[in-house]
């Protein structure tokens, strides 16, 4: 579903050339749950922004099933996350103005879905992680770990071809944080895929597989051999 | 268009849409009050003249020295004139086009309640036509024989005939035929006949303002008396104007115990007409220009400001499939819904202010045509105010969604 | 405290130079313009003969036939026939002055041929005019009573007539000649500054008389009398003959022209009226007055008050210029909260490490004033050059008949405008500030310093 060949991003000032990430080459199957992980600097960061197309890159080609996303315009772009990628965030980035059924609302309104289809996968979606009472209420009225299964709902609402979470657990207390990672969990049983980049080596095991970014560079580990650093040259 | 986070935002920062709204009524308000004020005021401005007036000299005397003898300074007058290089014609006047003040009201009937036209008549020979370039529209011209010359004391009688200006005859008459008309230019005096039509000139002020500008008639007569002279209109050569100024007041001084009261071109008797009105307009629109720039950077800054407030909601939606356009889109639609509230007060702030000038003025100045156009220049310079803050808004790189909280 | 406060708020005023540029233009465009339109209307209001304006009084009485139209303000009623008149001066209350004048017009010239004659407009008068209504005199003075009895040939005339037919030196002595009148000046004015020209009910402005003589001599010689005539049917056909003749006519007429002044103390103010109505009794008896007894005493304060609640233009545009002011303070108030919220970061790590609300406000506070002054500065050099465009505005309307000496007293920003001017920018500018010092001080400590 997602295939990353010879990925490279560069980022060139006057004096400095950097390699963020250097001839990435990476395979995820539908259905996976993989965890990212690396050191702060090394480039997960970086790893996350080209995997859910907010930004793009000089090198390597990046599929995404199937449809290149290398060189395409910034509204092709936009589409394509509006589409096919479910974020969440470390900080939630709900907006604050909004009721919690408007804030699920706007990514399928960039869809032109109809009112009613909307209003049905809103719903659904607030059911899947609970909160469907909550509808009306701001952000505000809400727990940490409350906004993030908003975020959450808001991400599955349009059926994405993956989820792509940032730390998602980041700014949660332990609890919110187990319920945040069975809800994922439960999702992924459901059939979704689920990227998760984190620095949280425990919550990093509960994937199925774990890739590890050092100094701009991918090694994928299955989960059994998660003890063992191989470091590729 | 999703409008329902729009307005949650402005409900959100009520003081930023409270502020934006007051500042574009108000602009509002001032801009068209002195757009309307403005055409109101210019819109009989600077009018065609109907004559050569670069080319014709007035020159206005009046003599101190009661010994003099009036009538015999005319003949001399008009002879010396012609004798100058250059001068084509001059004719006796006792009113002078741009300053033709001395409005009276004409009558088609005798009768107590007679309808009343307002117009101004002008005393002079026959050489006025070829001093002013009229041409004949209608009828006949008079010649020197109809023209009645004497002083005040010597010849009480009138004119029984005379020749009414093109407008004049349509403001009387319509469509009929003006010439053999009996008009009366006093309620008591005898009534006179139209023996001819001719072009249109300027009067002055007084008609102009009432929007008659073209309203007159003349009479084929001079008359003068020790305190009351004739002007004189004098055409010379094209070009010749500014040079011969000297030579003819310098003719007319030839003549002892006299002052010349008056003595310029036409074209600065029209300038004079129109001035007045035009500076105090002109005053009121620049200054109203003015306020429409200043609220425009005012605009491009408060949007500006908000973009920056709003840095990471606008990353959030780019992630979440926004595109460039949906956020400009976004921002242009706010700034729309604000100033269509802020134009909507600000035309009741014109009200307030058209009806307090009006009432002052004695004149009517509201005018619905010119506050919508007002109002629409206004929106669009807002959109333009607008554009750059949210381009700069598209712009917003959705990667910052990944950056610090 | 204060000096530390200070420091910062100087910084921050240097921080971003462009965003405080804005918002100094934003205040001191609206201010400038504002004082420009506020002094205006200030001097154009301002009331001659100010120290004895509420004494200095227009008398009235309604001499007119019995079938005239009812009148209900002064404003409305004419003026004085020439019999009453001369019966009014006759009438002497202990500390009561009274004049009376017309206007007239006449060619001025002298010897000297290399001068060309000049047309003016003058006023004829009586010997008090002078006392009364205080014109400066560069040189020489009025005439006295005695002087104007005998009839003498004398005339004063203005800097300008002087400058023009005399070069400016002292006149007092020569002759001049009004047509072919020959007269002798016993006094020059200088400039004289009224705002109004009161004394014949013109109210204009900077359009001063050039010349004033006796009355005596003027109806001797029967100058033209620049006058409207209201008189009775009797006379209503030729009132407009009397402008130049039937003097004997005009005097013994019901038509009133003349416009007639008292200088009354207060004391007197009841004493007067009663002594109009007294002579105007005594006159019904001789079947003038046939109408219900009317007299009018209006001082100069109501006088200027009635005509300068008529002038359309400054009203106009004095709400504009307030409308322009509160625009400016509006975009003074959104670029400051731009400019301070840029600085939630630094507000909220200072309020973490523990600085008071109070200290915060303090800082933006000195802030905002060093702005409201500079503001205020700059405003009032804008309305400076504002007052010297909309003089020259008015020269350039008026075809530059109007003298520059004439008008620049209705231009002049004098102290207490500048005063008033700086106290409103300043504090203008304060409550401009007031949303944006809230919004900035209410910052959560270290709220904006999540580690990331």
């Amino acid at each position: 579903m997602l295939k990353m060949e010879n990925v490279s991003k560069i980022y060139r000032t006057e004096l400095v050339e950097t390699h963020a990430l250097r001839k990435v080459d990476l395979h995820i199957k539908r259905g996976e749950f993989v965890s990212v992980t690396g050191p702060s600097g090394s480039g997960k960061t970086t790893f996350l922004n080209l995997a859910g197309a907010l930004e793009t890159f000089e090198e390597g080609d990046y599929f995404l099933d199937g449809q290149n996303v290398k060189g395409l315009s910034d509204d092709k772009l936009s589409e394509i996350r509006n589409q096919k990628i479910g974020f969440i965030f470390q900080s939630f980035n709900l907006l604050p103005d909004l009721p919690i059924f408007d804030n699920v609302d706007v990514p399928l309104r960039y869809r032109g879905m109809s009112a009613k289809e909307r209003k049905e996968r809103i719903e659904h979606a607030l059911e899947t992680v609970g909160l469907a009472s909550r509808m009306k209420h701001l952000p505000t009225q809400l727990s940490g770990g409350q906004q993030q299964r908003v975020a959450i709902a808001r991400a599955i609402a349009g059926d994405p071809l993956f989820l792509l979470a940032d730390e998602p657990t980041g700014n949660l207390d332990s609890l919110m944080a187990q319920q945040v990672m069975e809800l994922l969990e439960d999702i992924n049983s459901k059939g979704t895929t689920i990227i998760m980049v984190t620095h949280d080596d425990q919550l990093a095991r509960r994937a199925h597989r774990n890739i590890q970014i050092f100094d701009g560079q991918v090694s994928d580990i299955e989960r059994a051999v998660a003890d063992d650093v191989v470091r590729s040259a | 268009m999703d409008i329902k986070p729009i307005f949650l935002s402005m409900k959100k920062n009520k003081f930023m849409a409270i502020l934006m709204i007051v500042q574009i009524a108000f602009t509002m308000g001032v801009l068209s009050s002195s757009v309307l004020v403005a055409t109101a005021t210019l819109s009989e401005w600077n009018k065609a003249s109907g004559i050569p007036h670069e080319d014709i000299i007035r020159i206005s005397p009046e003599f101190f020295d009661e010994t003099q003898d009036v009538g015999q300074a005319l003949v001399k007058d008009l002879d010396r004139v012609r004798s100058v290089p250059n001068v084509v014609s001059i004719a006796p006047s006792n009113a002078v086009p741009f300053t033709a003040e001395n409005m009276i009201n004409v009558y088609l009937t005798n009768a107590e309640d007679a309808q009343e036209y307002k117009t101004v008549v002008v005393e002079t020979d026959e050489n006025i036509f070829d001093v002013l370039q009229l041409s004949l529209i209608e009828g006949r011209q008079f010649t020197a024989s109809d023209v009645i010359k004497g002083s005040t004391e010597t010849t009480p009688q009138n004119a029984p005939e005379v020749m009414i200006s093109q407008e004049m005859a349509r403001i009387l008459f319509d469509d009929q035929s003006a010439i053999g008309q009996t008009i009366w230019l006093a309620k008591n005096a005898d009534p006179v006949k139209v023996m001819g039509i001719y072009s249109n000139f300027m009067t002055g002020e007084r008609l102009n303002g009432r929007g008659k500008s073209y309203q007159s008639i003349i009479r084929p007569q001079v008359k003068w008396s020790q305190n009351q002279e004739p002007h004189y209109l004098i055409r010379v050569e094209q070009g010749t104007g500014t040079a011969l100024l000297e030579d003819i007041l310098d003719v007319f001084y030839q003549e002892q115990g006299r002052y010349i009261n008056s003595s310029e071109l036409l074209k600065r008797t029209q300038k004079r007409m129109y001035d007045g009105r035009g500076s105090r307009a002109l005053t009121m629109l620049v200054i109203s220009v003015v306020l429409l720039v200043i609220t425009g950077f005012g605009m491009t800054g408060l949007t500006a400001f908000q973009v920056t407030q709003k840095r990471k909601q606008i990353g959030t939606r780019r992630a979440l499939g926004a595109k460039k356009s949906d956020i400009m889109r976004y921002f242009l639609t706010e700034n729309s819904i604000l100033t269509l509230i802020g134009l909507l007060i600000g035309v009741l702030v014109t009200f307030a202010i058209t009806f307090e000038a009006s009432e002052q003025a004695g004149q009517n100045f509201l005018n619905v045509g010119v506050i919508l156009a007002t109002a629409l220049v206004m929106w669009l310079i807002n959109i333009l105010a607008v554009w750059f803050p949210a381009k700069r808004a598209a712009n917003i790189e959705p990667a910052i969604v990944t950056r610090s909280a | 405290m204060f000096s530390y406060n200070l420091h910062l708020a100087i910084k921050s005023l240097k921080d971003k130079p462009s965003l405080t540029f804005l918002t100094v233009l934003a205040i001191a465009l609206g201010l400038g313009l504002y004082t420009t339109v506020a002094t205006m209307s200030y001097q154009g209001s301002q009331v001659p003969l100010a120290h004895k304006s509420k004494n200095i009084f227009l008398v009235q009485m309604d001499s007119r036939e019995i079938t005239a139209d009812p009148v209900e303000h002064q404003a409305r009623l004419v003026d004085t026939t020439y019999k009453d008149t001369i019966n009014l001066m006759a009438m002497n209350l202990s500390g009561v002055k009274q004049t009376f004048n017309w206007s007239t017009y006449g060619i001025l010239n002298v010897e000297d041929e290399n001068i060309t004659p000049l047309r003016t407009t003058a006023a004829v008068t009586s010997s008090n005019f002078f006392t009364m209504f205080e014109p400066p005199f560069l040189y020489g003075n009025g005439w006295d009573k005695k002087v104007e009895d005998s009839g003498e040939a004398v005339i004063v005339i203005s800097k300008l007539m002087n400058d023009k037919l005399f070069g400016g030196e002292n006149s007092v002595g020569k002759t001049v000649r009004i047509n072919t009148h020959v007269l002798k000046v016993i006094g020059v004015l200088d400039t004289w500054n009224l705002t109004r020209k009161f004394y014949d009910r013109s109210y204009r402005s900077a359009s001063p008389d050039n010349f004033f003589i006796p009355y005596t001599f003027a109806m001797e010689n029967n100058l033209p009398r620049r006058a409207g005539f209201d008189c009775w049917a009797a006379n209503a056909d030729i009132a407009r003959s009397f402008r130049n003749e039937n003097l004997d006519r005009l005097m013994n007429s019901e038509c009133a022209w003349v416009t007639f002044w008292a200088e009354i103390p207060d004391e007197q103010i009841e004493n007067y009226n009663q002594q109009l109505v007294n002579y105007i009794d005594s006159q019904k008896s001789l079947g003038r007055f046939p109408r219900e007894t009317l007299t009018f005493l209006t001082n100069l304060n109501d006088q200027l008050l009635f005509i300068n609640g008529r002038n359309q233009f400054i009203k106009v545009f004095s709400m504009l210029a307030t409308l322009f002011f509160a625009v400016c303070i509006l975009n003074a108030v959104s670029i400051l909260l731009a400019k301070f919220m840029r600085r939630t970061k630094e507000v909220s790590l200072r309020r973490a490490l523990g600085a008071k609300k109070k200290t915060i406000i303090a800082q933006h506070v000195i802030e905002v004033m060093i702005i409201g002054i500079i503001g205020g500065v700059v405003g009032i050099v804008i309305s400076y050059f504002g007052l010297q465009g909309m003089m020259n505005i008015q020269i350039y309307a008026s075809d530059y008949t109007t003298r520059l000496e004439d008008i620049e007293p209705l231009f002049q920003l004098n102290l207490v405008m500048i005063g008033k001017a700086f106290a409103t920018g300043t504090v203008c500018t304060l409550i401009a500030s007031i949303y944006p010092i809230w919004r900035i001080c209410n910052v959560p400590p270290a709220s904006q310093l999540k580690a990331q």
